[in-house]
């Protein structure tokens, strides 16, 4: 049986990899790959594969996606191994389209001319993408191998993006106009969301025992907690403020501090109330779900109820706290951007900014590191959690 | 019965507020001195409540469709290459922030309410379709081959065994797909759907706090009402289908 399994793997053709390659073709070759503005708001116009980076590019990914679909169907030994040098290559050198295309197509004498990425490059990364997911899971690779792929990935894009040759790309010259706004976004963004995180652990930490300690409380403070997961951030953002705005008016030393209806005050509160259910939960699951025989053993032992806690439960526990903290990390991420709308600043604040000016790249800056941010985020604690896991060689 | 009244009355609160806010304008009046205007008056907020439900409604059947229909595909044999990918999509998108998916949206489809529809559809999908794997999977594998023994066809097995077994736990996925879809239509405001969001936005730019209470309670309201009335369904189906489980919970 352990045998036959690796060989039936590696022998039966991919079906998932062709599908997902013929419909990238597809894309690639039906929809414009990229587009040339002449100055920030004017529409561009498309250029489709052809047109954009010519019969060497064209070329190039067409080769590259034929080689994928054939590769996941000819009986290869090493199949996905193969797979994963190609896609992987291919993902980091994609910035490289765009290059070819800059290259080609940007006139020479408009300094405002930008060239912007259009729907068929997107589809390419986000099929390439589904096709990097596929292979990992079929490799069945450690979060190491993962974390390397990634690494090197980012790390390509970084240094294309920040190259002469994509100087004219929008999305760069959004950053280039204003570095400082954005590493203040990024910051404030992360000082929100970690803050709120943390506070809200610390809370959930002493609720979680309080429940624990007197059963009595779990229903009422679960309800509580869950009643307000219920209300949409927008209205619980709302809501906030008339409360806080006469607070604030009321007691000039809050002013002084810089609470006030609207701003980071209200929203550092929100985002605290909304963080509490996942953190309650998971720490009040945790440490009630540690195996009674266990303590037992540990009572047995000669462990003090407080030894038993600290030394026991709470290790045991760690791992599923973790989750928790993940889950309400990426939450916290993703509603801080709505913050913005209060005044919170963060990357949220260019996404609105960029709605209200129409100005779709703006909004772009803002929208891509905010889902950075949050997929860092999940990779870090799940990594974090499954290095706490007790290993069977350890109990 | 009793189960039922929480939604009803939640529902009659929203609809009331919605239609006679106007009676309101006094106590408005009183927390807003110094405006003229304190009741939202560009839309009337039932237009925007029905506006808003539309939305959600459309989303969340388009959604269960697409997302029962892609967990079934990927659990029958035929399908069963896609499930990894399928599952890892399933959980991997969630990581996305919802304000981030409305906003990639509008590059791509522009300002209104297809970008929104789209995103509303793409982000509810996703807690549905880890739902309809999870209920599918965790089905015991002996009721299947009860089930075919007792000579059913496989679409008998899937339509009479597996969606009523899994049904309970694909009714939570909506629930969760809705409650988010609540928050991030109202949200859509800022991109040119007519939501209750409206209002809030509209008073956030004009520093009109009487606007934002009035918007933020009719969502808080709206939210309220969907999920009571989800917690109802929810307990009607234990009753009727697993009396035990029913019992045991209360």
């Amino acid at each position: 049986m352990p045998v036959t399994k690796p060989a039936f793997n590696l022998m039966v053709p991919n079906r998932v990899v062709p599908a997902l390659g013929v419909l990238a073709l597809a894309l690639v070759w039906l929809l414009d790959v990229g587009s040339i503005q002449p100055n920030r708001i004017v529409p561009g116009t498309g250029h489709g594969l052809l047109s954009a980076v010519g019969w060497l590019g064209a070329g190039l990914v067409t080769l590259t996606l034929a080689a994928s679909i054939l590769i996941s169907v000819l009986p290869l030994r090493r199949r996905y191994s193969l797979l994963l040098g190609v896609v992987g290559l291919s993902l980091a050198a994609l910035p490289l389209l765009l290059d070819m295309f800059a290259g080609r197509h940007l006139p020479e004498a408009s300094p405002y001319a930008r060239s912007t990425i259009a729907s068929g490059f997107w589809c390419l990364l986000f099929l390439l993408s589904l096709m990097l997911i596929e292979i990992l899971s079929r490799l069945r690779a450690g979060r190491a191998l993962q974390l390397m792929l990634l690494v090197l990935i980012v790390g390509s894009w970084l240094v294309l993006l920040r190259g002469d040759g994509l100087a004219s790309l929008s999305l760069v010259r959004e950053f280039n106009a204003r570095p400082d706004k954005f590493e203040q976004a990024l910051w404030t963004h992360l000082a929100l969301a970690f803050g709120a995180v943390a506070v809200s652990a610390c809370l959930a930490f002493v609720l979680a025992l309080k429940m624990i300690r007197s059963p009595a409380w779990q229903r009422p403070l679960l309800g509580a907690v869950s009643f307000l997961q219920t209300i949409p951030s927008l209205a619980v953002f709302g809501l906030l403020i008339a409360p806080l705005g006469a607070l604030s008016s009321a007691f000039p030393l809050l002013q002084s501090l810089g609470i006030r209806g609207i701003g980071w005050a209200p929203a550092l509160l929100a985002l605290i109330a909304y963080s509490l259910l996942p953190m309650v939960r998971n720490t009040f699951v945790a440490i009630t779900e540690v195996p009674e025989n266990l303590a037992d053993a540990g009572r047995g032992m000669g462990m003090t109820e407080r030894q038993l806690f600290f030394q026991l439960k709470l290790p045991l526990a760690l791992p599923v706290i973790i989750e928790g903290v993940r889950i309400t990390t990426i939450q916290a991420i993703g509603l801080t951007a709505v913050a913005a709308l209060i005044g919170a600043g963060g990357f949220g604040g260019f996404i609105f900014q960029g709605l209200g000016q129409a100005a779709m790249d703006l909004v772009l800056l803002g929208a891509l590191p905010t889902i950075a941010l949050a997929l860092l985020a999940d990779a870090l604690f799940t990594m974090l959690a499954d290095s706490l896991k007790p290993t069977p060689a350890a109990t | 019965m009793r189960i039922w009244l929480p939604p009803a009355l939640f529902a009659a609160l929203l609809f009331g507020l919605s239609v006679g806010m106007p009676v309101l304008e006094p106590l408005f009046q009183w927390l807003q001195p110094d405006k003229q205007r304190v009741v939202y008056e560009r839309e009337s907020f039932l237009f925007l409540l029905q506006n808003h439900l539309l939305l959600v409604a459309v989303s969340a059947a388009v959604g269960t469709f697409v997302a029962v229909a892609g967990g079934i595909f990927a659990t029958r044999p035929s399908g069963r290459d896609f499930l990894p990918l399928v599952s890892q999509v399933a959980s991997i998108g969630q990581t996305f922030p919802p304000v981030a998916v409305l906003a990639l949206a509008v590059p791509v489809l522009g300002f209104g309410e297809a970008p929104i529809l789209v995103a509303l559809i793409l982000y509810g999908l996703l807690p549905i379709l880890r739902n309809t794997l999870a209920g599918l999977e965790g089905i015991d594998p002996t009721v299947r081959e009860a089930a075919r023994g007792m000579g059913m066809s496989s679409g008998q097995v899937l339509f009479r065994a597996e969606l009523p077994l899994a049904g309970r736990v694909i009714l939570a996925g909506i629930r969760t797909s809705v409650t988010i879809n609540i928050a991030t239509a109202a949200i859509g405001s800022t991109i040119g759907a007519r939501t209750l969001g409206d209002p809030v936005i509209a008073g956030l730019v004009n520093g009109n706090t009487a606007y934002v209470l009035q918007g933020a309670i009719l969502i808080g309201l709206l939210a309220l009402t969907t999920d009571s009335l989800f917690e109802a369904l929810e307990r009607t189906w234990d009753r009727r289908f697993s009396p035990q489980v029913a019992t045991m919970s209360l």
